[in-house]
């Protein structure tokens, strides 16, 4: 459908079911009239325009489909509470503009396979290396170590040593295989407290302590080889700056990295991740980068489970809508509600 | 009429339960996310229970891709839950399984041979890989042995595995419900915004031996401005600074006065007429305690006979008009005392907002009093009290008021009015600006308050130069270093057994107190721990002292004593979880290797160290690097 069509269409829906396909999809967007609300819901990227196709031509037969498909999904323990709802749909709208579970379903599956392209995030944190330090903050499972990677290729195609660091041991592990698959093992070492591996390959993994310990020497005037030839380092797992007894490891590195090495910082979402970036570029010499997105790569979708076993939505909206904790399923609230009084009524027992 | 009872539900879904539920939505593979450890392994045990087998051909799966797994870490065979995970298509992980477990449930959710895994919400030793549905039945984490609500931050890492790119149309977080969840604090962890980083800085003892081997002390000083906790904290100074520059121009509105300092005239002047009414009872005093009446303002620091107080308020007693204090001492106790019990007084007053009531200031600053009064420093300068002898050089409340220009001035009346505002002003001036500027100088404070530790200790010179032990106690980067270098330089592990200094490494090491059953220790490993429990008491004023546990040194003194001992049966003599094993020496080893960095000062130190290093590393502890 192309979009005049759409708009079209969101013109001839009345401004309530305007602002019910704009929750959690436009932020404040009671605020908006009808005008607003039609731009701003076209101006969504172009996948969730399906996602509002899809919403649209659920809207009327809504009530139908309710009725006829919760008694085959229903929960056997609840027979008398499901009843009455069904036969007298008093609140229409509430209900139209929840979605089922059946929306919530819908539409699992794997991905046919496709070729590899990188999303512009991961090309532009890439670019950006070139000239500066670069911070990523970005939800978990986007795709940080391809960022990672690329950035390592890039540097080392330079013939400048790579570091990457990650708090846990275990990590680093994992990382070494997979950097050996990608790069071979001659390229690649590992150097812990008591072993090194490898420790003139030009990329080399290491716990942020290891790190911190080598910028220490280097500093104290033991010339280490890698250091003068640094070019990246890599801190994944960059929130461990919060972590109340290892955090000052990451702000130790962060402060005395070498000037002539790029900082790349890798970390989930966080809060203030501008404050971050505007701390490193008040003590580093190059310009940095913040790139930041809340974008979920596979879009999740929140359910409830009853212990007896009934799933239906956790939300009124099938994508989790943000800040708006309050907007919980009637279903879910009625289901926990029920749930909160019988436990606590059976510990009273 | 048939009455239908409400039927009593489980207060959580069993687990089986969940995942035939997961499997029938295709919401599998699933990582669950329980309360406890124990929970995690009675979730799978509960499938043996149940007995509903995965069809053949994909055990047949998970069988082999184990078999690849065992091929690198051969403790992955030995692993009891391996049946059940064959057989079931579900495993366990959390921090009391050892790393090549992680690996080998990480590996089979890779091939998508699991259609769910059990574990514990830490992330440290936890899962890190993705599945299709994560299903979170807890709002609140044990930490430290406390219940703790789930961050917003750690609800998002969590519910974040859920869904796979290239392996997942779309991913789910489902919510259960256990006693342990409070549904709004996940959906506001789901829809909200991770908390902000706040910077956790500490200054240690190596840093400061390591920054000094390096940079001037001016240098580490910028070096220190660059930290995130100092650009946080200008932050806060700065908030605090726009705040006193209001200040500044409500004080520049009173204008020029005749006295330049006209506040503080203003507050003795006022201070002296009140001081007048007593006048009768005043001259009852003995020249002594007359002359130490005008230090004594609120505030003020005083010696008495039992330690050391501040001043709340004067007072004279009812009966016979005996000068007295309010003073709150340092055990936090508010006491009354007559003025001629005051033994010093000192050139020290900390900052108080009176009050007209019982404890004679605000509760907010009494709260801050109590804190300055513990934590000041041990020598302060006293004034010289006149003794016995009256001395007519002793500044007096009563006859000063005559002198004050004030009843004269021109500007008597508008100062009147103005000098409870104006002195409210000031109190609040100073106190940004004292503020301000703690805010400010504080690491640099700290780090200065280590530089004396280590000089006192005989690490640094006076003038912040390494000494020759400075130079190689720089290396020890651990928690504990101070015990661990002053230690080594009492010569308490000079000739020491390997197997007795990881043991004696392994209980600095430890930082869990949960009891537990233990191998027995040798008579040698009590007497050196007992020797490190002595050093460690002594240094608790500059270093928290580690536990020290002798169970867990048994541990350690047993791996190495007894080189022939498999993990499996070592694991047995131990109630601890082999993970928690597993991580003690692992961490013992990274304490080891930091004394076998001292080659160049302590051959034979470093050379125990090595020895100790080839018996630590054996089996489980050689499959990771
Ligand atoms: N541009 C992309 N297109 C498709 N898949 C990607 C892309 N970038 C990364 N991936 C895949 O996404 C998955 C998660 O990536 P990962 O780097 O582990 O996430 P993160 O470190 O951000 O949590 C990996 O399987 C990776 O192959």
């Amino acid at each position: 459908m192309r979009t005049d069509d759409l708009k079209q269409l969101l013109h001839e829906q009345p401004v309530k079911r305007l602002h019910w396909l704009a929750k959690g999809r436009i932020h404040r967007h009671f605020r908006l009239g009808k005008a607003r609300l039609i731009q701003a819901l076209l101006a969504l990227p172009p996948e969730q325009h399906h996602q509002i196709l899809d919403d649209l031509s659920r809207l009327r037969p809504s009530t139908q489909r309710t009725a006829t498909r919760h008694p085959s999904q229903g929960s056997r323990a609840h027979p008398r509470s499901e009843t009455p709802r069904l036969a007298t749909p008093s609140h229409p709208d509430q209900r139209e503009s929840c979605v089922t579970v059946a929306d919530l379903l819908e539409g699992i599956g794997v991905p046919p396979p496709q070729p590899f392209h990188p999303d512009a995030w991961q090309e532009e944190a890439i670019t950006r290396l070139r000239e500066g330090d670069v911070i990523v903050s970005v939800p978990t499972g986007s795709g940080k170590t391809y960022v990672a990677i690329e950035a390592a290729r890039q540097a080392m195609a330079v013939d400048r040593t790579v570091i990457y660091t990650s708090p846990l041991k275990a990590l680093s592990n994992t990382k070494l295989t997979e950097f050996v698959q990608l790069f071979g093992a001659d390229r690649v070492g590992i150097l812990t407290g008591e072993r090194r591996h490898n420790p003139h390959a030009p990329l080399l993994i290491m716990t942020t302590e290891i790190l911190r310990n080598l910028l220490y020497d280097a500093a104290g005037g033991e010339i280490d080889m890698r250091l003068d030839t640094l070019g990246l380092v890599i801190l994944d797992e960059s929130q461990y700056l919060a972590d109340p007894e290892r955090g000052v490891v990451w702000e130790e590195t962060i402060i005395l990295c070498p000037t002539q090495a790029r900082l790349l910082l890798l970390s989930a979402s966080i809060g203030n991740p501008e404050e971050i970036a505007e701390w490193i570029r008040h003590i580093r010499a190059v310009p940095c980068t913040l790139i930041q997105h809340h974008h979920r790569s596979v879009p999740l979708r929140a359910g409830y489970l009853h212990p007896s076993g009934k799933l239906t939505p956790l939300f009124t909206t099938r994508d989790i809508p943000r800040g708006q904790p309050h907007a919980l399923h009637p279903e879910t609230r009625r289901l926990f509600a029920e749930y909160e009084r019988e436990t606590l009524g059976s510990r009273g027992h | 009429m048939l009455v239908v009872k409400p039927q009593v539900m489980p207060p959580v879904i069993h687990p089986v339960d969940l995942v035939q539920t997961l499997r029938h939505k295709r919401l599998t593979p699933a990582i669950v996310f329980l309360t406890s450890r124990r929970a995690c392994d009675e979730a799978i045990d509960s499938f043996e229970h149940r007995n509903v087998p995965l069809p053949a051909h994909r055990s047949r799966t998970i069988a082999q891709v184990l078999d690849h797994v065992i091929r690198l870490y051969p403790s992955v065979a030995q692993h009891p839950l391996l049946p059940t995970v064959q057989r079931y298509g579900v495993a366990a992980h959390h921090a009391g399984h050892l790393p090549s477990w992680k690996i080998a449930v990480e590996e089979l959710m890779r091939h998508g041979c699991l259609d769910a895994v059990f574990a514990t919400t830490t992330l440290a030793a936890g899962v890190d890989f993705p599945a299709r549905t994560v299903v979170i039945t807890q709002s609140s984490v044990r930490k430290a042995r406390d219940l703790t609500e789930l961050t917003v931050s750690e609800i998002q890492q969590l519910s974040g595995r859920g869904g796979r790119r290239g392996k997942d149309l779309v991913g789910f977080v489902v919510v259960t419900p256990s006693p342990y969840i409070d549904l709004h604090v996940i959906t506001r962890g789901l829809t909200g915004n991770p908390e902000p980083i706040h910077s956790q800085f500490v200054i240690s003892y190596p840093m400061v031996l390591n920054l000094l081997k390096a940079h001037t002390l001016d240098h580490i000083k910028s070096i220190l401005e660059k930290s995130f906790a100092q650009f946080q904290l200008n932050q806060q100074a700065t908030a605090l600074e726009e705040k006193l520059e209001t200040v500044e121009a409500q004080l520049a509105a009173f204008g020029p006065r005749p006295c330049a300092d006209w506040i503080t005239q203003w507050h003795w002047f006022n201070l002296a007429q009140t001081h007048r009414r007593p006048r009768h009872a005043i001259c009852q005093d003995a020249p002594p305690i007359l002359a130490r009446l005008p230090f004594l303002t609120p505030g003020r620091v005083v010696g008495l006979p039992k330690g050391r107080g501040v001043v709340l308020r004067r007072y004279r007693s009812r009966s016979q008009h005996r000068a007295m204090l309010t003073v709150l001492n340092t055990q936090e106790r508010i006491i009354e005392c007559p003025v001629a019990q005051v033994t010093e007084i000192y050139d020290h007053t900390l900052n108080i907002e009176p009050a007209r009531v019982f404890p004679w200031c605000t509760p907010k600053s009494l709260q801050r009093l109590m804190r300055e009064v513990r934590e000041l420093p041990q020598h302060l300068q006293g004034f010289p009290l006149p003794e016995d002898t009256g001395n007519d050089s002793v500044m007096l409340p009563e006859p000063l008021t005559d002198e004050f220009p004030c009843p004269m001035c021109p500007s008597q009346p508008a100062c009147r009015k103005d000098y409870t505002k104006a002195w409210r002003l000031r109190q609040e001036h100073q106190q940004l600006t004292k503020t301000i500027h703690a805010i400010r100088s504080q690491l640099w404070h700290r780090f200065q308050q280590h530089v004396e530790v280590l000089q006192q200790f005989g690490y640094l010179t006076a003038t912040c130069q390494l000494t020759a032990d400075g130079e190689w106690a720089r290396l020890i980067r651990i928690n504990h270093s101070l015990l661990l270098t002053e230690l080594i330089r009492m010569d308490a592990f000079t000739g020491i057994e390997p197997a007795l200094l990881v043991g004696v490494l392994a209980s600095i090491a430890h930082e869990d107190d949960r009891p537990g059953i233990f191998p027995r220790r040798s008579p040698a490993l009590a007497s050196v721990l007992g020797q490190v429990r002595t050093v460690a008491h002594s240094l608790a004023s500059y270093e928290d002292p580690p536990l020290l546990r002798s169970d867990v040194a048994a541990l350690g003194e047993l791996w190495i004593s007894q080189p022939s001992l498999s993990w499996g049966e070592f694991v047995r003599t131990t109630t601890m979880a082999e993970g928690d094993v597993y991580r003690l020496l692992a961490r013992t080893l990274e304490y080891v290797s930091q004394l076998h960095n001292l080659k160049a000062t302590h051959p034979g130190l470093a050379d125990i160290a090595d020895q100790a290093m080839q018996l630590m590393r054996r089996d489980v502890l050689q499959e990771l690097p």
